[in-house]
């Protein structure tokens, strides 16, 4: 087990190295630098001045040295300016020249410097993760226990007419991308001119304008019901159906196995068996299904924060993306690789520990 | 003039019926989830002495009876607006959706050729005939067809250029007269203006277009590398399985969106990085096509080289134009901006599609007739191409079916953002973007392609569904 | 608001020169104060030389209560040294720190804030600034000659990357070395600098009033205020997160020459995204906005909010770049024109909330305005001249930014260039990049915001080979015509020479440029002072709610 795990692990840090890799050529490649020179010094600089500023700002060197210094294996550059001023990766304000450090990179816990923000990466990740995660944790709490219902009441008896309607409701859940449920949202729950909030609110039952809020900004201060169910069951919605089916799926697997048709034959009342013997078995396959969800709800937080005005990582992320801030793009990758792969392996891990069939010597 | 109604002259006489239909559809959820509630079942049927059947009919049966019933009335309702929008020739009678339906006349009866020779030969067309022994497969099949339909015909169905604009209609709700038509135009915005004035069916209509020129083809691309690749991996195993699986999960870790907001800048256009990878992944479909002939025609010289010849020549005629926008006949070229969508949707979906048909080829490379090729002295890929591939087709054509879902879902994700469509392009994305601005004042020019998207994706998943059911019954 | 009430000249030569020319009809009231002020005349002293009511902006401005936090959504960008600020945006964050010699009012007219007053000699060469008394900056030190000399001396310094203060200070940069030149900034004492120009030059003032102009402290020239937060401002930034919020407070360690009444100011950043501000304002997110465009002015007023109009100079042209192929070619720039009727693009483009432009780029409200015969738009007669200058087949690619009205307006003209019979393209690029090359795409459009004067403008985009010339114009006749325009301070003499140079930018058909802009700004009913400003300018100073 420890080696399987090892080996897991070994594994995940060479993906991540890949992964940091082509993010770093890809925001690295000319256009892009040049494009970075613009937005920071002028939107007019001539081809030779773009040269001079890249130059100046430590973007000269080969492409796989600079992604040394990124992870902190080679030396961070220095460079001395025509008035003595030495400059550098490792030296700000902070630290002058002669207490910074020789290498300031991933491995020194130095996200470096975002260029749009004017700020430490550091010092803006953490806050955005937090928002998310907040995001992301409403989001489980509403999708997992809807889709394990929907999906065991299903699978419980397979063909049904209840197995039917419910299997039509999932297979529509996952035919509703985010940013067509969140605009139908927006209009039926959160507009004061169309939907029902202008009803509602002459019939004097709601107090604001509209029901539910269709920004989720407050919500950053305050998380209250009717600022975050909107972007929550925007995302919830989507997902569910998937982890329904698989639940349905595992659950009708079960329903036809052997223990189960003794236990009926015994006599056992059909709910006992749903709860006591399909139940446990029939929730293995949805496990991974549910882990392997995280990394896929990535697509659909940054479009629920961008519809919704929610300043969390899948916000940053596009405006890192947008703007080429790359250091701030290069550390949103980490993390979102970082939650793919521990994810995978969490439920990879959990499988084996789940599942009484295989056992790893 | 005046604004047409959403259901013309049938209106009075069909929508008391549709909203009793709803009423009633309504109260037979309730009665039932209350009476199964309360402890009620369902009759069961029981089979008399004299082999009878008779049929305990409880409150449950007849909440569910009025509730089927109910639906019938509605679709019955529905279907007679579209049969009275065809035979009434006045708008005002027509209404809004008599008028669409009458607009869609060519795709009716292309569907009802279709369905009508399908169901006649059912049993001669093997698992797509199967399709219509099962009536989530003919719905799912039914929505998919009919987008499809749309999309071929668009050009007459459409009643004005999807970026025609005619100032005085913009933000206009659904059947808004023209001010002053032209001799011959259209005489009404049936789903309204958009905020620049353009009409919001036509941009619809013509967006099923856009969004099925791109999506299964880009589909089937991916299938092409996926497959390509995951045969060997899955049949040889060792250190081509290895590496290749590295790479497979290595894509798949990338988040989407984030491989998208890479990719798809005009930077990366720049810097012909979507050259370089359109370079490499169009080159699968000509490695397999190459190989599949070769390996099934080695022993008939002749036959092997004409068909080689021309997969090559086909091929690289495409492959020049696709991805060099260099094609010779100057027919074939794809805009840097679409080349980019559609390699990197590509480029998302093949890493699923080659650990899908590894895993395949993992369990069918044990069976009995495989080992019978090999003892024959067949070449490994023979056997992959032609021994294991047409016996791996059923989980495949599933999947292909729901992978066009998710690439069109992907297209309007990538529309949503922004990436990578040229900015008039009807297709659903862009529009339900554009639209969402002013979403909460004038909901009428995002609901249509939200709508449709949804229907479309819906009708692919049911088709799967419909296609994965009866497969397993083989 | 007594103290800030600003103490100019009684009265100058020109100006009562000007006085007459208001009342025999030759000049707008509008005109009249701009002209005046920016001389040095005080409101109050120009209102008094016309026989008005003295109706100084100060006057409309109620007095709130004091206390209180005001949330305004507006764009927060990461600031840097004011002299290159891009965006007023920037300029209204620090403006709660570091203030301005002069501000610009929205009835035209200009007044002093860190100036007492100022004055200028008769053929407009000397200028003589007095500051205020009592100024300190939070630092504790005094505000003195010294302070505004270095500011002075830091804004001529044309070496500076992207110092758009350098081209505001004209005549007083040395070509020859790119900084000030010799002698033309004088400390007279310590309460008094001289200005001296080469040549007669109309647009200190309105330079100086400008967003980049703000005043830093005289060891602190060229930094980003974020970082040391030295001004003579009432307020202090506590919290500063790009692309989320500003939160501005009252400095209890500073004691402010005037009066000011919030205690904390937010600003929101909502994005770039206008409906994401009217969900914003559907949340009680804020109080009041920076600008609101389009069909969101009447929702923002629908749901019970305050609306402010002013109608401006602001614009937005469509231009090609005379660089590219083919629109080095006169015929084809002349043919696009015609094609385009300004009053679609006014409907389509911001809702026919403004008012037509004639393409030449000066608005009826600048002093200088001189009128032209109308333009014809006659789209069959535009693609016969196309076809005979060889382009017919040419695919016209626009570029426009991805932003409501300025794109609304480019899909308005791609609409109608096509309807022309012109193969048309569209391209639209994201805000984020689009400013990147804003000045080398060969067919696009931008928008320009107001300015005083439309020499001015001139002076910023049309003069040969300057920084902001997007046209790719060169026309050394219509460069020594601005140059002539530039020395006249007589408004009817300098408008004679402007009906020229409206022509020649009509004739060598530079731009389309379809109408002027009137601008929005909503607030809660219990936001005081918070008017729009043709220059987007938020002064927080004066802004109050009512508990």
């Amino acid at each position: 087990m420890g080696l399987f795990i090892l080996r897991r692990f070994g594994v995940m840090i060479l993906t991540a190295l890949c992964l940091t890799f082509v993010v770093f050529f890809l925001t690295n490649l000319y256009p892009n630098l040049e494009k970075l020179a613009k937005t920071q010094g002028n939107a007019r600089m001539t081809d030779a001045e773009v040269a001079s500023w890249l130059d100046r700002n430590g973007y000269g060197g080969p492409l796989i040295v600079r992604y040394g210094e990124w992870l902190g294996v080679v030396p961070g550059w220095t460079r001395e300016g025509a008035d003595g001023e030495v400059t550098g990766r490792c030296i700000d304000a902070a630290t002058p020249a002669e207490e910074a450090p020789t290498f300031c990179g991933l491995l020194q816990g130095d996200l470096g410097y975002s260029t749009v923000s004017d700020d430490e990466v550091s010092n803006i990740i953490g806050g955005r993760l937090a928002l998310t995660g907040v995001l992301m944790f409403w989001a489980f709490a509403v999708m997992v226990p809807a889709a394990l219902i929907i999906g065991v009441l299903a699978g419980m008896k397979e063909g049904s007419r209840l197995d039917r309607s419910l299997s039509t409701v999932s297979i529509a859940s996952t035919a509703t991308p985010e940013y067509v449920s969140g605009v139908i949202f927006i209009v039926l729950l959160a507009s004061s001119t169309a939907g029902i909030s202008p009803w509602l609110s002459e019939m004097g039952w709601i107090e604001g304008r509209t029901l539910f809020l269709g920004s989720a900004r407050s919500a950053m201060d305050d998380v209250t019901f009717w600022n975050f169910t909107l972007p929550v069951m925007t995302i919830a919605l989507y997902g569910m159906g998937y982890i329904a089916r698989m639940t349905r799926a595992s659950m009708a697997e079960v329903m036809t196995a052997q223990y189960i048709r003794t236990a009926r034959l015994k006599g056992v009342s059909f709910r006992n068996i749903v709860l006591k013997h399909a139940l446990r078995n029939a929730l293995i396959a949805p496990f991974t299904v549910i882990m392997l969800q995280f990394p896929w709800l990535l697509t659909g937080v940054v479009i629920v924060e961008t519809l919704f005005n929610y300043n969390g990582f899948g916000w940053t992320l596009v405006q890192a993306a947008s703007n080429n801030d790359i250091e701030l793009l290069l550390a949103c990758s980490i993390v979102a690789v970082f939650v793919v792969l521990v994810t995978q392996l969490i439920s990879d891990i959990g499988y084996v520990f789940l599942n009484p069939r295989i056992r790893i010597s | 003039m005046d604004l047409l109604t959403w259901t013309g002259a049938l209106g009075p006489i069909l929508n008391p019926l549709m909203l009793a239909a709803v009423a009633v559809f309504l109260l037979g959820l309730i009665g039932n989830f209350v009476l199964t509630l309360a402890g009620q079942q369902a009759g069961e049927v029981q089979i008399n002495a004299d082999h009878t059947l008779t049929i305990n009919r409880t409150p449950v049966d007849y909440a569910l009876m009025a509730m089927k019933y109910a639906v019938l009335l509605f679709l019955a309702c529905c279907l007679a607006y579209i049969i009275g929008g065809l035979v009434q020739s006045d708008p005002m009678d027509q209404g809004i959706l008599g008028a669409m339906g009458r607009r869609f006349l060519p795709v009716w009866i292309a569907l009802i050729v279709l369905f009508a020779l399908s169901i006649t030969f059912k049993r001669k067309l093997g698992l797509y005939g199967k399709l219509f022994d099962s009536l989530i497969g003919m719905i799912g099949f039914g929505l998919v067809m009919f987008w499809m339909f749309t999309a071929i015909f668009a050009g007459t169905i459409i009643t004005f250029g999807p970026i025609d604009v005619i100032s005085q209609m913009r933000n206009e709700v659904p059947g808004t007269p023209l001010p002053n038509p032209d001799d011959g135009a259209y005489l009404y915005y049936l789903l309204g203006g958009d905020n620049l004035g353009r009409d919001v069916f036509s941009r619809m209509v013509m967006g099923a277009r856009e969004v099925l020129k791109i999506a299964p083809a880009a589909t089937l691309f991916a299938f092409m590398v996926g497959i390509t690749l995951g045969l060997p991996a899955g049949y040889f195993g060792g250190k081509l399985d290895t590496v290749l699986t590295f790479i497979a999960n290595l894509v798949l870790a990338f988040p989407v969106i984030l491989l998208f907001y890479l990719l798809v800048t005009p930077e990366i256009v720049d810097a012909g990085i979507p050259t370089y990878m359109a370079a490499v992944l169009f080159l699968f479909p000509i490695i397999f096509f190459v190989v599949l002939f070769n390996s099934r025609y080695h022993t008939q010289p002749t036959k092997r080289l004409a068909y080689i010849a021309i997969s090559l020549v086909i091929g690289f005629w495409l492959y020049s134009g696709l991805a060099f926008n260099a094609d010779p006949l100057g027919l074939i070229s794809m805009p840097g901006n679409i080349l980019i969508v559609f390699v990197s949707v590509v480029f998302v979906n093949s890493p699923t599609v080659f650990r899908i048909v590894r895993g395949i080829v993992l369990d069918i490379k044990t069976r009995d007739y495989v080992a019978a090729g090999q003892t024959r002295g067949e070449g490994p890929w023979y056997i992959m191409l032609w021994e294991i591939l047409p016996n791996a087709r059923g989980p495949l054509i599933v999947d292909f079916c729901l992978r066009i879902g998710y690439t069109t879902i992907l297209l309007g994700t990538l529309g949503f953002f922004g990436l990578g469509v040229s900015p008039e392009s009807p297709d659903w994305g862009s529009t339900i973007n554009e639209g969402r601005r002013l979403l909460t004042i004038y909901p009428h020019p995002a609901l249509p392609p939200a709508l449709a998207l949804m229907s479309l994706v819906l009708g692919l998943n049911l088709l799967a569904d419909g296609l994965r059911e009866e497969s397993l019954k083989d | 608001m007594t103290d800030t009430q600003h103490r100019g000249l009684t009265t100058h030569p020109v100006a009562e020169m000007y006085a007459q020319e208001y009342k025999d009809g030759k000049l707008s009231r509008r005109e009249f104060l701009v002209r005046s002020t920016a001389l040095g005349v005080s409101a109050a002293a120009a209102y008094s030389l016309i026989g008005a009511t003295p109706v100084a902006a100060e006057a409309h401005r109620a007095t709130p209560p004091m206390g209180g936090t005001l949330r305004i959504q507006m764009e927060v960008r990461a600031l840097k040294d004011p002299r290159t600020y891009d965006w007023s945006q920037m300029a209204n964050v620090s403006r709660g720190i570091l203030e301005y010699l002069i501000e610009y009012n929205a009835d035209g007219s200009f007044n002093g804030v860190l100036l007492d007053s100022w004055e200028a000699n008769e053929d407009a060469t000397q200028y003589t600034l007095r500051l205020r008394e009592g100024v300190k900056w939070n630092n504790g030190d005094d505000f003195t000659a010294e302070d505004v000399a270095a500011n002075f001396i830091g804004w001529c310094d044309s070496t500076v990357e992207g110092n758009s203060m350098a081209a505001r200070m004209g005549g007083l940069v040395d070509p020859d070395t790119g900084v000030a030149r010799e002698g033309a900034i004088e400390v007279v004492d310590p309460l008094t600098v001289r200005i001296t120009y080469p040549a007669p030059d109309i647009t200190l003032v309105p330079g100086i009033a400008d967003y980049p102009s703000a005043v830093q402290h005289r060891d602190l020239i060229g930094t980003n205020p974020l970082d040391h937060g030295v001004g003579t401002g009432a307020y202090r930034i506590t919290d500063y997160e790009v692309g989320v919020q500003a939160r501005l407070e009252k400095n209890p360690d500073h004691e402010y020459w005037g009066n000011t009444y919030l205690d904390e100011v937010i600003f929101i950043d909502l994005g770039q995204d206008p409906a994401a501000w009217f969900a914003g304002a559907e949340a009680d997110e804020f109080d009041m906005t920076y600008e609101t465009v389009g069909e969101f002015i009447d929702l923002f007023s629908a749901i019970g909010w305050t609306q402010s109009e002013v109608t401006t100079a602001a614009t937005v042209v469509i231009r090609p770049n005379q660089n590219s192929e083919p629109y080095d070619n006169q015929m084809v720039r002349k043919a696009i024109q015609m094609a385009v009727d300004p009053q679609v693009c006014l409907d389509l483009g911001i809702n026919g909330q403004g008012t037509l432009g004639e393409h030449h780029h000066v608005c009826p409200i600048h002093p200088e305005y001189a009128e032209l015969p109308p333009l014809t738009v006659d789209p069959d007669a535009a693609y016969a001249m196309l076809q005979e200058s060889g382009h017919a087949d040419h695919v016209f690619e626009i570029v426009s930014i991805d932003d409501d009205y300025r794109r609304n307006t480019t899909d308005a003209v791609a609409a109608q260039l096509r309807d022309a019979g012109f193969n048309v393209e569209r391209t639209v690029i994201p805000g984020s990049t689009f400013w990147n090359d804003w000045t080398t795409y060969p067919f696009s459009s931008t928008n320009w915001n107001h300015r005083e004067l439309g020499v001015i403008i001139y002076n910023l985009a049309y003069r040969s080979g300057v920084a902001w010339n997007e046209f790719g114009y060169a026309n050394p006749e219509f460069d020594a015509l601005l140059d002539q325009a530039n020395g006249i301070l007589d408004a009817e003499a300098r408008s004679e020479v402007m009906a020229q140079l409206e022509s020649i930018l009509q004739e060598d058909a530079v731009t389309l440029q379809p109408y002027w802009r009137s601008l929005f700004r909503h607030h809660k009913p219990e936001v005081i002072n918070a008017d729009m400003h043709p220059k987007f300018e938020i002064n927080i100073h004066y802004l109050g709610i009512e508990a």
